[in-house]
This record gives C-alpha cells, structure tokens and sequence, in this order.
C-alpha cells in the first residue's frame, strides 16, 4: 500500500513537472508572438504616418483639380446650384424626359418619337444631330 | 494486517510501558495524518476552484509594449485635420574611409546608385584619413536598398528624420521651412519651434486656421491673374472676420519649402505680412468709419468735388472725377479722393491717428509669424498726411493689417487680432473699436461701392459682396511712378451678415485687351476676389440668397449715377 503511494506520488511529481515544463514553453511561444505582433504593430503604425503623408500629397487640391479636369466633366457649382434649404430642392419635373436627355425617362411617360421635338429636348439634342 | 496492528496499537498503547518502537510508529502516523489532512484540503480546494467560474478575470500582469513611433518634431495640420508638414523617418548614408579598400572603384559604384553626387569628390571624401564622411543625407527607401545592395562594409547609416510638406508650394510662406538639422527657420515653424520640437508634445499636432481647400482656391486664382496682367507679384488673404483667423494667405511668387535649396529671397518674401504697401482708396473705408462713428459727417452730409484740391505744394484729383457736390455714399462709391481729404480735415490729424492706432494699423501686425512687417507712415503727421492717408496715400500697411482693420468695421465694431491657429473658439470678441451703428452703415457703403460704384467686377451673385478697390501708385526714389500701381481688392461677403474678408493685391499689373487696358485695383483684384468667392463660400458654408434690397435703399437713392 504504501509503495504503491509512493509510487503514485512519483508519477504525479513527474507529470506535473512535464505539464509545467509545457506550459512554460508555451507561455515563451506566446510571448514570442505577442512581442512580434508589438513590432508589426509599430512598423504599421510608421507605415501609417507614411502613407498618410502620401494621402495628403496625393490628396491635395491641387492634384485633385488636374485629376478633375482630366477625368471628370465637373464644374464649381454655380451659386443657383447651391441650396441650403431641403425644402428648396424642386420637385422632379412631369416632362417626358429629364434636361431634354433622351437617356434619362420617367417611368409614367410615353417615349417620344424620335425627331419628333419637344419643346424640351427640341434646342439640346436635336440640334446637334 | 495493517487493522491487526492498529488494534495491537491501541492494545499496547493502553499499556503502562510502551515499547520504544510504537512511540516512534505513534508519532509517524501524526506526521502521516496531517499531511493527509493537508492534502485532503488541498484537494478539496482544488475541486472547488475547478468548480467555481471566477467573475473577474484577472489580467495578464504582463504588459503588452508596443514601442511608440516616435519622432522629433510634431505634425502641422490644417483647421480640418490635413497634414500640412510631416516628420517621416529616413536614412542618410555615411562611409568609414579608413575601412574602404579601393576609394576609386566604391565612388564609381556610388555614383551610379546617386546620381547627383560627383565621382571626384566622393573619390577624395572616401581616401581620406577621418573614420566617418556623410555620403549622402536623406535617401529615399529604394536607393537605401540599392546602397545595401552593394554589401560594402565600410558603408553604413544613420536614422535621420525627415520634415515633408505633402502639399508643396500650398501655404507655403505660412507654414515656412526647417534646415537639414530640422530646426525651423521661418514662418510657424519658426515661430513655434519650441513647441513643435517639445518631446512630450511631438504626437500632438499643431492645428492652424488655414483651410487647404480655401487656400489652393486663393492661389490658383491669384496665380491666374499674375500670368494674365504679367504682375511680378501677387497677394492674397482670406480671414474670418468674426473671430481673427486667417483662412487662406498667399504669397506669390511662392517656393517649396520640401526643397529651399535655390530658393531667392524674392520667393521666401511674404507679401501678406512682411510687405507693407500703400493701399489707397480701401483706406478710405477707416476714414468714413472714423467720421460717421465721431458724428463729424453723417449721410446726409457731402463734400464739393467740382474741383481739384490744393495744399501747399500737392494736388489732390480723383480718379473717376464727378466735378460736382457729392453726397457721403457717392463719395464712397465713386471714391472720390477730394471728398475723403476734406472729411479727413474736419476730423483732425490727431484723431485720425489715434483711430488708426486703435485699429492696430500704426504697429506691426500681431500675428504668429516672425515675418512681420512695420508699417510706415510719416513721422510727423501734417496737414498733408492727414489727407493723404484717409485716402491711403502716404501709409504703408501689410494685407494682414487692412483686413485685420476692415474685418472690425463691418463685424459690429470688434478689432481681432489676426491668428493662424485654430484654437479660438467662435464666441471670441475683441476689443470694440466702432458703435455696431456705425458698422452697419459701413456694410451699406461697401455694398453699395460693389453694385454702384468701382468694385462692380467682385460681385459674385448671391454671395452679396461689398468691397473696396484700391489702387496705388508705387513710390520711387523721391516720388511716385505712374506706371507701377499696387492694384488691390478688399472684399466682405455676405453684406447682410458678414463672414469672411478676401483680399486680393497684384504687384505691377498690365492692363490688357479683357480690361481695357486698365490695371486699377477694379478691374484686375476685384475679379480674383469674385472667384474666390464664388469657388469657396461653398466649401465655408455661405449660402447664396436673394439680396435684400430694403437693407440699401435709402442710402442707394443717395447715390446718382451719371452714366
């Protein structure tokens, strides 16, 4: 009885100081990691800085006006395009078509005939053509 | 067995002599019981440990460090949070010459990956006898790659920090420059080096009033106007003129302060704040303020104009003469000189001093730069300075200073100090300097001098501009050159509530065929402002409206137009 106790302690002695001995190689794996995680973080964080000096470069105005010219057809607006007040905004007209562009169509309208001018669309699309 | 030996036990232990024997297995079996009863707790206290679910959780002692980016010289940013200078990290490359084996072959290879260093002199730097040469300050990461791509050992290098302005020429003379070691050397970096090189403070960024946006908008059309009347130099303010702050400022010609090698004095010049030019007639708007503020004039009161005026040795004309009584609005919008200089004379040189001293406009700005200008004005003020600088002639003042000055008349009488930080909050008042009576009756008068009088071209539509022209002719030597005007546009948009002032000021403009031939402050500065005004009030939150016309009626009947 008492050799096999002893025997019992033995293995527990040794188990657990093969578990502590694992834990404590894990514990070193993790710090491991969470240190190398600390140094990625810095690097990003250096990256970052970098790379917002390169947003605000690339995002300065005057970059973004030739970008502007070169790919967009947008003009400053003009101050009758300006409203403050949502209650300014008008409503959507009742025409067939929207700024006389044959593109764009109203649900409810009828499509006009083609060449056929309304007094809408009659000055912008069909003169060109 | 063992129970046969514990009743022995209790057999022998009844009895009187006990064998040493059993007293030593007594005493061993105490021991063995407390250890049992040890174990037993430990036991239990582990099953109840396991059992139970701690509700906190304690934290890892061990702290995660992660080390700081740290730099030497805090960020600048604009009133919206956009980085306007930047320390970046960067490596400047450095040689041990008494490690280079062949000084010859090594500057070859050098030259090659750095383009612009010379052979010869890198040949002499490397045979010399010192152990350390600079090579080559701030590289940019790819020739840091290719310089350790050539794997020799004598080579090495040292971290440097880097001061990058992303923007450019943008806000240039605002923001200014540091030297290689990054000490500034002008303009806020100048004048805040203390601050922004503070270790404790170097991850807060110093947040100015300029607004990026406002300020490319100012240069892009002040640099317009200069190429279109060959101008050799341009200015340019945008301030808000119920609190101080400086919105846009440009100079031009401007530089880029990432790289001030080269760069001339004529460029690293601040018009804004260090020039001080006589202004003409936007001076005329202190002189009328001062008059109606006193009492000395009122609306209703006019001044003859049927002829020029004389004073010892001087004549005073008016550039869009009326030859006939004038009335204070007409003589406001069509500034008339004659009619200011007389009104001046019932107010008194002294008086008018002290009023302009008020305005700040007799001492140099107080603005965060060191680039200040001092204004001039003469020593002792005659009767013919008291004349001539209502109108604006004989004073020399910095942009900064007028719309500092113009600001208080029309935002109800508060002078503000000019500021290029953000840190004033909208509540700031100044020191009072004009009755808010007055002020609205100025508003009136520079309304009226855009819809009626010279500065018709900086009427934006909507915005409801009111504005001065100015225009002077530059002094030389002993007098005045005809030839060289100073032509400048002070502007208020919107008259009904004043927001922000924009000025405008070409240097030497040339008339041209789109203006008549004409480079007055009207017809050159006035279209700048209208621009501006017109591509940012949108980006500041100024809405267009229709005008209210009941706000200028009686005063507009005042003013009859002749053509």
């Amino acid at each position: 009885m008492r050799r096999t106790f002893t025997f019992i302690a033995a293995i527990c002695a040794l188990l657990s100081g093969a578990a502590l001995l694992q834990l404590k190689l894990a514990v070193q794996d993790q710090a491991e990691r969470v240190a190398a995680l600390a140094d990625q973080i810095h690097e990003d964080e250096e990256s970052l800085r970098i790379l917002r000096a390169e947003f605000a470069h690339l995002t300065s105005p005057s970059s973004l006006q030739e970008q502007s010219i070169e790919n967009l057809a947008i003009m400053p607006p003009r101050p009758d395009q300006v409203l403050g007040n949502i209650n300014d905004i008008p409503f959507r007209r009742s025409e067939s078509t929207v700024d006389g562009s044959q593109s764009v169509l109203l649900p409810t309208a009828e499509r006009p005939k083609p060449g056929a001018a309304t007094p809408e669309n009659g000055k912008s699309e069909d003169q060109t053509l | 067995m063992s129970l046969a030996r514990a009743q022995s036990f209790e057999f022998h232990g009844a009895q009187e002599n006990e064998s040493p024997l059993a007293v030593a297995r007594l005493r061993l079996m105490i021991g063995v019981l407390l250890f049992m009863v040890a174990f037993g707790l430990m036991g239990i206290r582990t099953i109840e440990l396991g059992m139970s679910s701690p509700s906190v959780q304690r934290s890892a002692t061990r702290e995660i460090v992660v080390p700081p980016v740290t730099f030497a010289r805090a960020d600048i940013v604009d009133r919206n949070g956009e980085l306007l200078a930047v320390n970046l990290q960067s490596s400047s490359l450095y040689a041990n010459p008494r490690e280079v084996k062949d000084p010859v072959g090594l500057a070859q290879k050098l030259v090659e990956v750095l383009p612009g260093l010379s052979q010869a002199e890198l040949e002499q730097k490397l045979s010399s006898k010192r152990a350390f040469v600079w090579i080559k300050r701030k590289l940019t990461p790819k020739q840091k790659w290719q310089v350790n791509a050539l794997g020799d050992p004598a080579l090495d290098f040292r971290n440097e920090e880097d001061r990058l302005y992303p923007h450019g020429r943008l806000a240039s003379h605002a923001l200014g420059y540091v030297d290689v070691d990054g000490n500034g050397i002008a303009g806020i970096e100048h004048y805040f080096n203390e601050r922004l090189s503070e270790a404790e403070r170097a991850g807060e960024p110093l947040a100015l009033s300029l607004d990026v946006r406002v300020q490319y908008a100012l240069a892009d059309e002040l640099e317009a106007a200069m190429r279109a009347h060959q101008a050799i130099g341009a200015a340019g303010l945008v301030m808000d003129v119920n609190t101080g702050e400086v919105v846009a400022m440009v100079s031009m010609p401007d530089f880029d302060p990432n790289n001030i090698r080269g760069v001339g004095e004529a460029e690293r010049f601040n018009r804004v704040t260090k020039g001080v030019y006589e202004l003409g007639s936007t001076f005329k708007t202190f002189t009328f303020a001062n008059a109606l503020d006193d009492g000395i004039a009122t609306f209703e009161d006019g001044y003859d104009a049927t002829k020029p005026l004389r004073i010892s040795r001087f004549t005073i004309n008016d550039d869009h003469p009326k030859n006939r009584y004038l009335t204070l609005p007409e003589i406001f919008a069509f500034s008339s000189n004659i009619g200011t200089a007389q009104m001046a004379l019932d107010i008194g040189g002294e008086r008018q001093q002290q009023f302009l001293q008020s305005l700040g406009l007799l001492s140099p700005a107080d603005l965060e730069l060191t680039e200040v200008g001092a204004p001039m004005y003469p020593a002792t003020w005659r009767k013919v300075s008291t004349m001539t600088i209502s109108y604006g002639h004989g004073i020399a003042v910095s942009p900064v200073q007028l719309a500092t000055g113009i600001s208080s008349m029309v935002n109800g009488g508060h002078l503000n100090t000019p500021t290029l930080l953000k840190s004033r909050g909208s509540n700031y008042r100044g020191q009072p300097v004009i009755s808010p009576a007055t002020s609205r009756q100025m508003r009136q008068l520079l309304r009226l001098a855009v819809t009626k009088g010279t500065g018709g071209r900086s009427d934006a539509r909507g915005y409801r501009v009111g504005g001065k022209t100015g225009t002077a002719e530059k002094a030389v030597g002993g007098g005045y050159d005809r030839k060289a005007l100073i032509s400048s546009f002070m502007g208020v948009y919107p008259m009904d509530d004043p927001q922000y002032a924009v000025f405008a000021l070409l240097d030497e403009p040339k008339g041209t065929k789109e203006t008549f031939g004409f480079a007055s402050g009207g017809w050159v500065a006035a279209p700048v402002v209208k621009n501006v005004i017109l591509r940012t009030a949108p980006l500041l939150g100024v809405l267009p409206k229709a005008e209210d016309e009941n706000l200028y009626q009686r005063v507009a009947l005042m003013i009859e137009e002749d053509e």
